[in-house]
């Protein structure tokens, strides 16, 4: 539907030229940002910003993932070039054959792989350590997240009289909490458990401050689901998990992928916990952070570089799965 | 999985009566509520939680209007649709402390926002603790409202067109619509988002942390400030922490009162 129809053209150039406006608004910094991360530091503090013809360098890319090591960066583009082509073939693969779920197995095989021999290839530096912590933490939290998730969902929305309002009560109030109420503890018993500092523990309090969005996300996408077919499952013979498994969660599975992505986000994005709980054993955001406490202004490029490579794979999700996250938001909100 | 969220709220409550130092955590000295008292005596309390009103109360309200306003501007357009809405979902997706410090980058010294200012007003610009508190909120605004944005346009996707064209044939105009039309179809959604919106701004902690770092104290939010009593690194006072905790948890739960009963309200009716 549209508020007010048929718009006249110059009305239409009008619309288009607001939304510009606000997409620049929106990407600005992200492409200043950009910019800073391919200059030399004397481009980079100048009194007037440089805002165009500078010289290109890789220089600020090479200084924060291998130390300033490598001797030429074009390999490195190579080599995550050739991964892409491959993950992305493969993906293709997946998308017209008929059991995909196996190929899409495959790209993250792939991903894996690449993230594992790549330090054989090139001399990386103590930052690389911090992105593969940061991809087994989200990996890991997104798993666990939504696999106790889907169970607990199905069970609510199917064989129990607990009614939505009530665990929707129960996550707002858990996210209405203030994460340092939570860290404090966790802290406490990390430490007294003698755990603090693993990957394990970010994981669990990860999962445990999301799980109550979780559930109550996935049981409302299950309660879409006519029960009806599942019924018409079980009178085909087949038990309720095979019902369940085979049934509902290929019916569901686009909003299995929005509250993955949720859950992704917050996983990938968390600071606070890294920070308390994993004194030196961080992932990626505590490490930027860390990069730019001091005021040198040696680092500002790097620095830059960083947020690039941190932001790279949001980007490439909001590209793939773009749909997914705008319904999962609007499903938020017209269910809540 | 209760047990990990129950668990360290009654943790949090036995902490906060406690003498508890960061550098010897196994001596615990029982106070009572001498934290509390402490705590209600600090200045930088009360001075965090004036910022956090100040924040919530300015930030909240202008994402919502905003956001209504690029929805409704997304609604209306059919080409280029996807398009929009990735672009404009960005700042709301990338890592908090990564969009603030990249936000902080423009409003420095050789920053784009900086030099900008400078042309417009003829004076150097420097951040200061004065205005360093409006670049934080500016920052939040543009980190938040996409959020609100694609809430209210899927609410929009389901308003009936045609309440619009009796609207039209009884000669409503545009503020005519919004106000008796939209607004009212948007109800539940814009209380959903204001519900979660309060609690996000009352619980910001990344992207102030980043942003205001040592330098700019009079930007510090409670949770900012709780942080810093609590893990500062000489001083870490984890009891005192654990108060200012448990103080934020009674406050978040004032203010968020009326809202959750009002959406349990809906929920119930909407059965």
């Amino acid at each position: 539907m549209a508020v007010g129809k048929n718009p006249t053209a110059l009305s239409r150039t009008g619309l288009h030229a607001a939304l510009w406006l606000l997409v620049i608004i929106s990407i600005l910094p992200f492409a200043w940002t950009l910019a800073q991360s391919t200059k030399f530091t004397r481009d980079a503090v100048t009194r007037e910003p440089v805002l165009w013809g500078w010289e290109l360098t890789s220089s600020p890319y090479n200084a924060f993932w291998f130390d300033g090591n490598v001797e030429n960066m074009w390999h490195v583009v190579l080599f995550l070039a050739a991964t892409t082509v491959l993950a992305l073939f493969v993906a293709f693969l997946g998308k017209r054959a008929e059991k995909g779920t196996y190929y899409f197995i495959g790209v993250g095989v792939i991903l894996g792989i690449a993230i594992w021999i790549f330090p054989n290839f090139f001399d990386v530096s103590s930052e690389y350590e911090f992105f593969v912590n940061s991809v087994i933490v989200t990996v890991l939290t997104v798993l666990i997240s939504i696999s106790i998730g889907l169970l607990a969902g199905y069970g609510l929305a199917r064989f129990s009289g607990v009614s939505g309002a009530v665990i929707l009560l129960v996550a707002l109030a858990f996210r209405a909490l203030p994460r340092t109420a939570f860290v404090l503890p966790y802290f406490f018993a990390a430490q007294a458990l003698g755990i603090l500092d693993s990957r394990f523990v970010i994981v669990l309090s990860l999962v445990a401050v999301n799980q109550p969005f979780t559930i109550w996300m996935l049981r409302s996408f299950f309660m879409e689901v006519p029960k009806e077919i599942e019924e018409a499952a079980m009178v085909d013979g087949a038990g309720p998990f095979t019902a369940f498994r085979k049934v509902i969660v290929p019916i569901m599975w686009p909003g299995v992928i929005a509250t993955a992505l949720f859950t992704f986000l917050l996983a990938y994005n968390e600071y606070l916990f890294v920070r308390v709980l994993a004194p030196t054993n961080w992932t990626l955001p505590v490490a930027i952070v860390s990069l730019t406490g001091g005021e040198s202004s040696r680092t500002i490029t790097e620095a830059a570089a960083a947020s690039v490579s941190i932001t790279l794979p949001i980007v490439i999700v909001i590209i793939l799965f773009q749909k997914h996250l705008v319904k999962g938001l609007g499903a938020g909100a017209v269910k809540g | 999985m209760l047990l990990l969220m129950v668990f360290p709220l009654v943790t949090t409550v036995w902490l906060s009566m406690n003498k508890v130092l960061l550098r010897s955590l196994d001596v615990v000295e029982w106070v009572g509520f001498g934290n509390y008292t402490e705590t209600f005596a600090d200045p930088d309390f009360w001075r965090a939680t004036r910022f956090t009103l100040l924040f919530v109360g300015v930030t909240v309200p202008m994402q919502m209007i905003i956001g209504l306003g690029m929805a409704l501007l997304l609604d209306r357009v059919n080409r280029g649709r996807a398009f929009y809405l990735a672009a404009l979902l960005l700042p709301f997706i990338v890592t908090p402390v990564v969009g603030s410090l990249i936000y902080k980058d423009l409003f420095e010294r050789g920053g784009v926002l900086a030099w900008v200012i400078e042309l417009i007003t003829d004076q150097p610009f420097l951040l200061t603790d004065g205005n360093v508190r409006w670049m934080i909120i500016a920052q939040a605004i543009w980190h938040v409202t996409p959020f609100a944005m694609v809430s209210m346009f899927a609410g929009l996707q389901t308003l009936p067109e045609e309440r619009l064209e009796a609207a039209a044939i009884d000669g409503a105009g545009f503020w005519g619509n919004l106000w008796h039309i939209i607004v009212p179809h948007l109800r539940t959604i814009i209380l959903f988002v204001a519900l979660i919106s309060i609690m996000d701004a009352y619980r910001v902690f990344d992207s102030v942390f980043v942003f205001a770092g040592e330098r700019f104290q009079e930007a510090h939010t409670l949770q900012v400030y709780n942080f810093r009593v609590a893990l500062n690194a000489n001083i870490g006072r984890v009891g005192k922490g654990n108060a200012i905790a448990i103080l934020n948890v009674i406050g978040i739960f004032v203010v968020l009162i009326p809202f959750l009963r009002e959406s349990y309200k809906e929920q119930i009716a909407e059965r």
